[in-house]
């Protein structure tokens, strides 16, 4: 009797070879999930990442760009002072704005976790409705509200507030800190609420038994549980307004142009490629360096 | 299967899923069905020239002629400022037609982007004005860079109801400290350098020098801090002028034209010291994707019929030449044109073409300037 003579057990399909090894590797498997994702981020973020490293160490030759790699546009930034006192200009702007946005939607975000039991879906709704429309639309509505025959204007002047419409309203930095911290409030918002939201209420019911009235209970308690998501607010409403240009454009006097706006005029009428370039990266790097900072507080916050 | 029927089980809650289903289904396919309805057999976009120009000449008036021909007008698409467009053009992309100022066109059609127009193809060229675009560099072999399609003035517009004149209309007017934070200003170099290289007393044929350079930006800096507003964007100058947020601004003719329709009292400045005054007109790409349908297209905006639209329209000056006779001589003194255009051309100062380099440093200074530095 020979081996050959069994009867042959039913086949049993061998599994292919890519199979045994995703089988055997977990990592691949993971990074096979991963793959639709990371080559859309290789084509749409790390590729024109890498052209604007690249382009930046370029130069310009009239019309034409001189494509040897050298550092002149850093070093032509670190010369001139317009850079500095721009960047620092975005800094002061970006800041104000995040700070008291956080401020200001705090207590509405407080509100809608602690003392609405019903129909959150629509306060939520309700508190992102500004975002229902497009930005350039919000921008020109508060051109309306602002301006110089605006609605706050006539009503200063029908109620015989003020004699001549307040110019100041308009194309100043108030303007474009107002702009920004309402176009962005929604971003602030949802963090805020999410981390207040999932603060556990017996902690409170233990610190009232254990005789802390409303006040203290709120800074002990409340307040530090809900930091993360202040920084995580903080960093959602100042990564985008450093990077603002239309509204310092729309709103922002001459006098109140940001860094955008200097990034944008290379890349258009001056037509100086490279050196915008140059700018992005440097900027990029100044709000890296702030989300360091951001980063670095959380940590320590939730120590 | 009675549609009533179904409304009625819904509202009573007696509609089966299948039945729901159902009609759902039926809903889905009758679209799907009907037959399509009867259209217009009209030309598509794509089979039109696309004419690229300022935000604000996109509009059907201009096209009697190509319309009459062709259903339809052109596709547009706009640009705020020339250098705007050259930039979107270096960059690739096509459009037929462009429309730069005479004086840009040594430096655009070296770009080689850009290719001579035969206008012997024009059944308007006959009634053109044709010193518009005589000088040599717009020559190339009889052919011309530039088909001149508009031309006109930059200076002040002001409000005679808030401006107190001192003396005559000058340049000063704009660097009038009594009405600091109230005046306003184009945004673009190509006007703004020109005007204030007037104002700094600088010749134009000496307007590269470095020495030039320096005065015209001590001049536009010493103006910054007293400009409200630096915009592209002319309806934005028009609606603070006609508010009285601005009391006089840098402008071409059609803030004039516009104000004026809306009875606002507001002048167009003939400068004492002459304002700055420009052709400008249609460029052919090189690569020009309908260049037949392209030449319908600069036939129609230099008619007779377009050019009477655009004088009335914007207050720019046209190029065919039996339209001024539809304009009386007070018409066109009031748009700050005139029958014979040389004269108001040249009573002016008219730019001189300027080196890429000139350009490309210009505009540059002259951001940083806007910017504050």
């Amino acid at each position: 009797m020979t081996v050959s003579s069994l009867p042959r057990a039913p086949a049993v399909t061998r599994p292919g070879v890519l199979t045994r090894f995703l089988h055997r590797h977990e990592g691949w498997r993971g990074y096979l999930l991963l793959a639709p994702a990371l080559i859309l981020m290789a084509v749409a973020i790390i590729f024109p990442l890498g052209m604007t490293l690249t382009m930046s160490t370029w130069s310009l030759a009239g019309y034409d760009i001189n494509q040897t790699p050298g550092l002149g546009n850093y070093a032509a930034m670190a010369e001139n002072p317009m850079f500095r006192v721009l960047i620092l200009r975005t800094l002061t702007v970006a800041l104000t704005c995040t700070l008291i946005t956080v401020i200001l939607v705090y207590p509405m975000a407080y509100f809608v976790a602690f003392h609405t039991w019903r129909h959150k879906a629509l306060w939520l709704i309700i508190l992102t409705l500004p975002f229902w429309t497009s930005y350039l639309l919000r921008v020109f509505a508060w051109k309306v509200v602002l301006g110089h025959e605006g609605v706050l204007n006539t009503g200063l002047m029908s109620l015989g507030i003020v004699e001549q419409p307040v110019a100041a309203l308009l194309y100043s930095q108030t303007a474009v800190i107002i702009v920004l911290a309402h176009s962005w409030a929604a971003f602030a918002i949802l963090p805020i609420y999410v981390s207040l939201e999932k603060i556990n209420r017996t902690y409170l019911e233990a610190a009232a038994d254990l005789g802390d009235g409303p006040v203290r209970r709120f800074w002990r308690i409340t307040f530090p549980l809900s930091l993360p998501g202040v920084v995580a607010a903080f960093i959602m409403m100042f990564v985008p307004t450093m990077g603002e240009y239309i509204t310092p454009l729309m709103v922002g006097g001459p006098d109140n142009m940001m860094i955008g706006n200097l990034v944008q005029s290379m890349f258009g009428p001056m037509n100086n490629w490279p050196a915008g370039a140059a700018l992005a990266v440097v900027m990029m790097l100044t709000i890296a360096l702030a989300g360091l900072v951001f980063m670095v507080l959380n940590k320590l916050v939730q120590r | 299967m009675d549609i009533v029927d179904q409304i009625g089980a819904l509202r009573c809650g007696k509609l089966s899923r299948r039945a729901f289903n159902r009609s759902l289904l039926a809903l889905g396919i009758a679209p799907v069905m009907m037959p399509v309805l009867p259209r217009r057999a009209t030309a598509a976009p794509e089979d039109h020239a696309t004419w690229f120009t300022w935000g604000g000449f996109d509009i059907p008036d201009y096209f009697e002629e190509y319309i009459a021909k062709h259903g339809e007008p052109p596709n547009f698409a706009t640009y705020g400022s020339a250098e705007e467009a050259l930039n979107k053009l270096r960059s690739g992309f096509v459009a037929d037609l462009v429309l730069p100022c005479l004086s840009d066109v040594p430096r655009w059609s070296s770009t080689g982007l850009f290719q001579p127009i035969d206008t012997s193809r024009l059944s308007n060229w006959a009634d053109q004005i044709s010193e518009l675009g005589n000088v040599d560099y717009n020559m190339v072999d009889g052919k011309q860079w530039m088909v001149p399609w508009e031309w006109g003035q930059t200076s002040v517009a002001y409000r005679t109801d808030l401006f107190e004149l001192q003396g005559e209309e000058s340049w000063d007017m704009l660097w009038d400290e009594r009405y600091a934070g109230r005046l306003g200003s184009l945004g673009g170099g190509a006007d703004v350098w020109w005007c204030a290289a007037i104002k700094a007393g600088v010749p134009f044929d000496q307007i590269h020098t470095d020495a030039a350079f320096e005065k015209i930006s001590a001049v536009l800096r010493a103006q910054r801090p007293l400009i409200r507003m630096y915009t592209d964007d002319t309806t934005s100058l028009d609606t603070a002028l006609a508010a009285g947020e601005i009391v006089a601004t840098l402008a071409w003719n059609s803030t004039v034209v516009n104000l004026t329709a809306a009875e606002v009292p507001v002048k167009f400045a003939q400068p004492k010291e002459g304002a700055l005054t420009w052709v400008c007109g249609l460029m052919l790409h090189a690569e020009a994707p309908k260049i037949d349908r392209a030449y319908d297209v600069i036939d129609s905006l230099i008619s007779e019929s377009a050019t009477v639209a655009l004088m009335r329209g914007s207050g720019y000056g046209g190029p065919n030449r039996k339209a001024f006779d539809q304009f009386t001589d007070e018409e066109l003194a009031s748009y700050g044109l005139s029958r014979n255009p040389m004269d108001v051309l040249q009573a002016g100062h008219f730019g001189i073409p300027q080196t890429a380099e000139w350009d490309q440093r210009m505009t540059a200074t002259w951001e940083q300037i806007k910017l504050g530095f």
